[in-house]
């Protein structure tokens, strides 16, 4: 039987005592949509996506705008709100995710992708964080099977 | 069972007032133990449900809903702004204006919803505070809303209850009013803040920059959708003339927005906002136990021994006393309860004048308070979630002497052309 714990998981979390510029350096980094975010004790307390990333780095205002194909950029006042997020603790902009336990089937993590809208779940075991599983590799391993099927 | 009704409807009252639970639970709740205890049977609560209102909100919410994506309300919003030409009592006075305008053909929270987003990134653009701007949004909603029969929920409730009272009617016995109040207020409001709108003309030049129909250009369906919306609103002109009720005029208006712009039935549907008439089905059977008990009877005739049966006391006590209730709870919830009372008043025949107190008092009562009116709450809660707290006695310094002038100019109004 075919289980999280055998897809790639990445290492990609920071403890909640981070900033936003250090969640969002490793985020990028990381190449994943989202990264956990960790307690002393390695628990997951919540996500640190590209989604909040997105919402801490443009105003506050956006998410509220229905219409911005009018809008050029500010740079001036994008530089001015990096230098001010970037220094923000990154438990301001968590979010949360279920956790997938590292034995839990493809078909499970399948459905936590689809109905929670995140490409990258948090994988733990005995509690404690593991890893990130992206979107992608969940896919990957799919495809696998669609490749073996074939030949 | 009197007092249990009393004891449900006002404990729920509280519950909303000071937002421990969502209100649509708390009424809903609030339904439901009314029936329970036996204090209205399951017929009489169904039969206390006005059908006719949820109509009136859903037809809207769907023409409204259906109508922004087109991106017609952010461009009159733009465009207004540029017409300010970076002066700051302009561009309040038209924002303002804008804000009203759409408060009173569309409604109130819409108004708020399409007009507070715009005004942030103009605030930003112009480097000034929007905390101001959104203030005089908020006045200026609450007090649009009062100039037409669907401009706010109060005035939903009265025009549906009453169908003597027609689209035509409340335009021209309350939108004289209502404007006269609105530009009162809103140039104590640009005395007031002053200080706080001092714009440097190269950042009005950033507002001129830009093209406010860019949006529109990519837009689907901008023709059909805005002629339903206008064919809708002259239907509501025409709703006595055509022998139609409002809520069948929205409804169809709902229907044929549906079949012209709506690709995706399902997604049209969302744009309905289901907890707001679960919270009205909620209202109206708790005020039907109120009803069913003698409750309502008992607060008409103390207010009629109150006021010595003269109708100028009556009006007045009206227009006061929804103003304070509004202020205190939400004016839904309080105008729900006072219909009835209203109507046990005038037993012996209708007065409209009584209407029109209950109107401007319900209305102009939403803006004393941060929780009197839904517009309030959620332009509060936009500026809160984008960085910009206002707090519950910021919003009283505002709002206690913009319901106080408005009050007094209403008295004046009642008194020298209605009562």
């Amino acid at each position: 039987m075919s289980v999280v714990g055998d897809l790639p998981l990445a290492a990609a979390s920071v403890s909640e005592e981070a900033t936003f510029g250090e969640a969002s350096r490793a985020l990028s980094a990381s190449r994943l949509a989202a990264i956990a975010v960790v307690d002393a004790e390695q628990r997951v307390t919540g996500v640190f996506t590209q989604d909040a990333q997105l919402r801490g780095l443009f105003p506050g205002y956006l998410a509220e705008l229905r219409h911005t194909a009018f809008l050029a950029d500010d740079a001036e006042r994008l530089a001015e709100r990096a230098r001010a997020v970037g220094a923000e603790p990154v438990t301001r902009y968590l979010a949360k995710a279920p956790s997938l336990d590292v034995g839990e089937s493809h078909t499970h993590a399948a459905e936590l992708f689809l109905h929670h809208g995140l490409a990258a779940l948090p994988v733990v075991e005995n509690g404690r964080f593991l890893g990130m599983l992206g979107q992608g590799a969940l896919c990957d391993a799919a495809d696998d099977l669609l490749a073996s099927d074939q030949s | 069972m009197e007092l249990l009704s009393i004891l449900i409807f006002v404990t729920a009252l509280a519950v909303i007032a000071l937002e421990w639970v969502h209100r649509t639970k708390v009424a809903l709740a609030g339904a439901a133990l009314v029936v329970l205890v036996g204090a209205i049977d399951q017929d009489g609560a169904i039969e206390a449900i006005d059908w006719a209102t949820l109509g009136l909100l859903a037809g809207m919410m769907i023409i409204v809903g259906l109508t922004e994506p087109t991106g017609v309300f952010t461009y009159l919003a733009l465009r207004v702004a540029q017409l300010s030409r970076g002066n700051p009592v302009a561009l309040l006075f038209l924002l303002a204006g804008v804000t009203g305008v759409l408060s009173a053909f569309l409604d109130n929270l819409t108004a708020i919803l399409l007009v507070v987003p715009i005004t942030l990134l103009l605030a930003d653009l112009l480097r000034v505070s929007p905390i101001p701007l959104v203030l005089a949004e908020v006045v200026a909603s609450n007090i649009g809303g009062t100039a037409t029969l669907i401009g706010d929920p109060p005035n939903i409730m009265i025009g549906t209850h009453r169908p003597e009272l027609s689209f035509i009617d409340f335009i021209v016995n309350l939108a004289p009013v209502a404007l006269l109040t609105l530009v009162t207020v809103v140039a104590g409001l640009a005395v007031a803040f002053r200080g706080q709108l001092r714009i440097d003309p190269s950042r009005a030049v950033e507002i001129a920059r830009i093209d406010p129909a860019r949006d529109m250009r990519g837009a689907k369906n901008v023709g059909r959708t805005l002629a339903v919306l206008f064919g809708t609103i002259a239907g509501f002109f025409l709703h006595t003339v055509l022998h139609l009720e409002s809520a069948v005029v929205a409804l169809t208006g709902a229907a044929v927005m549906l079949l012209v712009a709506a690709d995706d039935v399902e997604r049209a549907l969302e744009r309905v906002e289901w907890s707001t008439l679960f919270f009205f089905v909620g209202l109206f059977v708790m005020v039907g136990a109120l009803e069913e008990q003698g409750v309502i009877e008992d607060v008409a005739e103390g207010l009629a021994d109150l006021t010595g049966g003269s109708r100028v006391a009556e009006g007045l006590v009206i227009l006061w006393g929804a103003a304070l209730g509004s202020a205190l709870v939400d004016n839904i919830p309080f105008t729900a309860a006072m219909i009835p009372v209203v109507d046990n008043l005038q037993a012996d025949g209708f007065d409209a004048a009584l209407w029109w107190s209950l109107a401007l008092g319900a209305c102009f009562g939403g803006n004393a308070t941060m929780i009197a009116a839904a517009a309030n709450v959620t332009a509060t809660g936009i500026l809160e979630r984008t960085g910009h707290r206002v707090s519950f006695v910021r919003f009283l310094a505002v709002g206690i002497p913009v319901t106080l002038v408005s009050l007094v100019i209403a008295s004046f109004y009642l008194l020298l052309f209605q009562l």
